[in-house]
């Protein structure tokens, strides 16, 4: 086992070394994305996911191996939290030891790119023989494709989508029936729903609340967004967050936080919560909801719509999700590599990652498959989720995006522990991730 | 510090009438005994919870219905067998080689005389003043391709580990209160350092080399994120990375990880079980020298 | 002529012990240079360069400055804070409880083996296992600490969500309003400190029973027949021949406890607030979520100096109260 190991790393080494100096080969080519693939080509995914999606992954992976008619053999390795996976790249940076491909964040990218380590796809999206066309990649949600541009690195096209999903409301529609309103449309619907639904008992404690706000970046973005602000100025150079939408948006939490109408839930208490009939709004990561399901204990009539918005007609929500990074290594690699991941984004193959994992499906065409149509009939939360699929809006992919999220977090926390006012927490919000962004001028 | 002084003395008046004071002793024992299993004891129940009683509040102390499918679940969802195997052959060869360079060493800081004696412990002891991020990557390249080409195997596990200064340094404290008298009539017998190492020292040393290899082995059976980083295949990986690939992404599992937990835990609670005889042999063994 | 052969065989003597002594240090000063050492000095060698990912220009002690005084200044001595105040809040706390169980457990008594199999599972318990249930534990809608505290009548606490100061809070609940300088370390940073605590105790617990075995029966007899009793047995001999293994234990401790990041990682994520960012929190931040191991690297070395301070003054101080036989 040891010595099939050590062969295989060899392998990869010699290969990797081989391909930092531009091979000869590449330039032979109209590029190094037309070549043919010959003899086997073996590359390995560095990957995050847990528990069932664990089995899922690998046998979508068997299925490629078995079928791809390249010789291309995948392997999978668990790295475990993305932070740890973080952790590992970097220093595989350093050793010269990087895998063909690996999952991560945006904000990994934008660190990773530093070293100019990180494979652009426009050549192999591009390309005439190995690429996507025209109707296929329209197929794709824009939103899925502008995460993984980065504008800070000449808007190269660096990473691929991988596990989606949107920002979106969680309705709790019995609660909703018994306090006489309809799912809100705009904020302030969802402030007298929410106000509606509240309810104390004898002794003045709430026992049922409106909204369960777990303190998150990317759920502030969203809140941002949907009262139309924007997250970044157009230079990326400071951030656009800070303005009337998010300090509105923190007022209305800190509102009804006073008025025991909203709280701050712990870890992903929310799920059981609002299993239990304890809240009627969450917002949160479509990918919840089996655990969402998982925590009822009767039966409940839910829905899932889009955040409340200023402007309902201009619908808009935030994306999550990590995205599949292809390194540099050799031409028959990258290949191969592009191979797996074209594979995996196909109609079918996200139609089935996104029925086995409840991530969402990033193509338009993939609604059409017998997959996801006999899996929504059951999942009928998933289907709506889907449908929303086209206000969703990436959030920011410069570096140093991985700070400001804290800084965001810090300024909710302060806020619902009234140790500042909204408008406080914003401005100091603001000012330093400004200042992250300074520093972080690649 | 009012505790240890307290129980003492109320021993010491009344011992020779009633035996009233063990009650006292039994009793403070018992209490912290509880708060200090406490989330053990959670663990282990919450593992044979359902997943509603599992989050139920006000929690319930003992399990309403005992959910023994709980267990295969979580044996399900990891190669265990092959990470378990991995993990003691890992954290037996670091035991024992730890253990070889620890004894030797603590024996030459506590009972030999050569130059440079303080500076070299104090440099031993630095080891465990850098923070662990800080040579991470260092130790990274070090195992790569270009060094030491040990990544994804067995001795890149193991070969860090086999000496610690933690160690040393604890065997160091147990030499050093090895009587005098006891090297000067060595010495007059002829003996070497070796000879009075092996059939002196040792013997009487035992508690300590068992605290010292108990203490290992658990350091070796626990560690995660340096077998994580250093290894990619499952092959060679030990069984926390099983327990963090367990982990559930996005949900309250709590009953499933916790049986995950517990099965992860039972092989150490045996071994300490087993270690813990010669703990104690070691207490009659020094009780027979004095 | 006698005199120089006496002298050239003690000097024979003294260069064989000295060469025996090297050797018997050789293994592990070798592991010990090899993982320790050179990937020391491979950081060092990297806090001496702009390394933002990669190796980018010299910038001789720059990073070190803008940690002590420039840019990560205030964050900096803010985290070194919330550490001395958690090494404060756990170690003597942590010794002394395991030196009184150790005592205890090491008497004849009944049920002596079962005490130490229960005190030890704390230690047994991996930390991550660990960290679930304590995070459980203080969890403010389905955590058993609201419940007890709850049926005590003290209101439900957000604990680890806590940013508030202890003695605030405290203060708060009989209307008394305490200021910012005296609100004390924040209720999150207790329930990290008492989670260490509960984590070491066990550990702390088995070495200092292994220091009471070590100690030689002859004393206690002796002391007996001397007519001392229990009390005068435990000061004037229990606690003076287990002195190494105490020093052990308040310098490993100590050293462990200025290094603390996994208690802080699993528990609170340095929050709520900053108020549980210890300095081990803080350099684990800048690697490997800033990507900026120049500075990270810096700031590891600046804590591992403090670290020394600390461990010699304790050796300094240590020297004369130390018994060994």
């Amino acid at each position: 086992m040891r010595l099939k190991a050590a062969i295989l790393m060899a392998v990869v080494l010699v290969a990797t070394a081989c391909g930092g100096q531009g091979g000869p080969t590449a330039t032979q080519q109209a590029t190094e994305a037309d070549i043919d693939l010959t003899g086997p080509v073996a590359i390995t995914l560095w990957h995050t996911q847990t528990g069932g999606n664990v089995k899922a992954l690998q046998d979508m992976v068997d299925k490629f191996n078995a079928s791809n008619g390249k010789q291309i053999t995948v392997t999978l390795s668990y790295q475990g939290t993305y932070t740890q996976l973080y952790q590992k790249t970097l220093s595989a940076i350093q050793a010269g030891a990087l895998p063909e491909v690996a999952v991560g964040y945006e904000s990994f990218v934008a660190d990773y790119q530093k070293a100019d380590v990180v494979l652009n796809l426009d050549t192999y999206v591009n390309s005439k023989k190995n690429g996507l066309d025209k109707n296929s990649l329209d197929d794709i949600y824009k939103t899925y494709l502008d995460t993984v541009r980065f504008p800070q690195f000449s808007n190269q096209l660096l990473s691929f989508p991988f596990t989606k999903s949107l920002l979106i409301q969680y309705v709790n529609d019995d609660l909703l029936k018994e306090a006489g309103k309809s799912t809100p449309k705009t904020w302030d619907e969802f402030e007298a729903a929410a106000r509606a639904v509240a309810k104390k008992g004898a002794d003045g404690k709430p026992v049922r609340y409106g909204w369960a706000a777990p303190t998150s970046a990317s759920t502030f973005n969203g809140w941002v967004l949907s009262r139309g602000g924007k997250l970044m100025a157009d230079d990326n150079k400071t951030v656009a967050w800070n303005g009337k939408e998010g300090v509105d948006s923190l007022k209305l939490l800190d509102r009804l936080i006073r008025d025991q109408v909203a709280y701050v839930p712990k870890g992903f208490d929310y799920q059981t919560d609002f299993g239990t009939a304890k809240v009627a709004f969450v917002q949160e990561s479509s990918t919840g909801r089996p655990f969402f399901v998982s925590s009822f204990k009767q039966p409940i009539n839910w829905e899932i719509s889009g955040l409340p918005q200023t402007d309902p007609g201009k619908a808009k929500t935030v994306q999550y999700g990590a995205n599949i990074i292809i390194f540099k290594s050799t031409p028959e690699k990258q290949l191969a590599a592009w191979n797996f991941v074209k594979w995996f984004n196909e109609k079918d193959q996200t139609a089935e990652w996104a029925v086995k994992s409840s991530y969402m499906p990033v193509r338009k065409s993939a609604a059409d498959t017998d997959a996801l149509k006999t899996s929504w009939q059951k999942d009928v939360q998933g289907k709506q989720a889907f449908d929303l699929s086209g206000t969703a809006v990436p959030e920011p992919n410069v570096r140093g995006q991985q700070d400001i999220r804290t800084v965001i977090e810090d300024a909710i926390t302060a806020v619902v522990n009234q140790k500042m006012t909204p408008e406080d927490a914003m401005k100091q919000a603001g000012d330093k991730a400004n200042a992250i962004l300074r520093d972080n001028q690649p | 510090m009012a505790a240890p002084a307290a129980a003492p003395r109320s021993r010491a008046r009344v011992a020779r009438r009633v035996r009233i004071a063990p009650i006292g002793k039994h009793l403070f024992l018992i209490v912290l005994a509880v708060l200090v299993a406490f989330p053990f004891y959670w663990m282990v129940t919450t593992a044979f919870k359902s997943f509603f009683e599992a989050t139920q509040f006000p929690p319930t102390l003992v399990p309403q219905q005992w959910h023994f499918e709980n267990f295969p679940a979580a044996w399900a969802a990891a190669p265990w067998g092959r990470y378990f195997a991995n993990t003691l052959l890992i954290a037996a060869v670091v035991t024992v080689g730890e253990l070889v360079t620890a004894v030797l060493a603590a024996y030459a800081f506590a009972r030999m005389r050569f130059r440079g004696k303080g500076v070299i412990f104090v440099l031993f002891l630095a080891t465990l003043m850098i923070p662990g991020e800080a040579t991470l990557i260092p130790n990274f390249v070090l195992m790569s391709r270009r060094y030491l080409n040990l990544y994804d195997t067995y001795w890149a596990q193991i070969l860090p580990f086999l000496a610690t200064a933690f160690s040393i340094f604890l065997l160091r404290q147990f030499f050093l209160s090895v009587p005098n008298e006891l090297q000067d009539a060595a010495r007059m017998d002829g003996a070497g350092h070796l000879r009075f190492l092996w059939s002196v020292v040792l013997p009487i040393s035992v508690p300590a080399l068992v605290t010292v290899a108990l203490i290992t082995f658990l350091g070796a059976y626990n560690s995660f994120l340096w077998p994580l980083i250093v290894t990619s295949s499952a092959d060679v990986r030990p069984v926390q990375i099983g327990m963090s690939q367990f982990r559930t992404e996005n949900g309250s599992q709590y009953h499933l990880l916790m049986a995950a937990a517990t099965l992860v835990i039972a092989p150490v609670v045996l071994l300490y079980l087993v270690a813990q005889r010669y703990l104690i042999q070691g207490v009659a063994r020094s009780g027979i020298r004095g | 002529m006698p005199m120089a052969a006496r002298t050239s065989s003690r000097r024979r003597r003294v260069v064989t012990e000295h060469l025996q002594a090297y050797a018997f240090l050789l293994p592990a000063a070798l592991i010990l240079f090899v993982f320790h050492f050179l990937p020391a000095f491979g950081a060092i060698y990297i806090s001496l360069f702009r390394w933002d990912i990669v190796q980018g220009p010299f910038r001789g002690l720059d990073n070190y400055a803008t940690v002590l005084a420039g840019a990560r200044a205030q964050e900096f001595w803010l985290s070194l804070g919330t550490t001395f105040t958690y090494v404060l809040f756990t170690v003597p706390f942590e010794m002394a409880i395991a030196l009184a169980i150790a005592y205890l457990l090491f008497g004849r008594l009944r049920g002596r083996g079962v005490y130490r199999a229960v005190y030890f599972l704390p230690y047994i318990t991996a930390t991550v296992a660990a960290a679930v249930v304590f995070t459980w534990l203080f969890n403010p809608t389905y955590g058993l600490f609201n419940s007890i505290v709850e049926a005590v009548g003290i209101g439900p606490q957000k604990w680890l969500d806590e940013p508030t100061g202890l003695f605030q809070l405290i203060g708060s609940s009989f209307g008394v309003s305490v200021p910012v300088w005296a609100a004390g370390p924040s209720l999150a940073l207790i329930g990290v400190c008492l989670f260490t605590i509960w984590h070491f105790v066990g550990f702390q617990i088995v070495i200092f029973l292994a220091g009471l075995t070590n100690i030689s029966n002859e004393y206690y007899e002796a002391a007996r027949l001397d007519g001392a009793n229990e009390r005068q047995i435990f000061t004037k001999i229990t606690l003076p021949l287990l002195s190494p293994t105490t020093f052990f234990v308040a310098t490993i401790a100590t050293i462990g406890a200025l290094k603390a990041f996994n208690q802080v990682y699993v528990m609170t994520n340095g929050g709520p607030l900053d108020s549980t960012r210890v300095v081990g929190y803080e350099i684990f931040k800048t690697f490997f979520q800033q990507g900026r191991i120049d500075l990270g690297s810096a700031m590891a070395f600046i804590l591992t100096g403090i670290i020394l301070v600390f461990t010699l003054v304790q050796f300094r101080l240590a020297g004369r109260r130390v018994h060994y036989a």
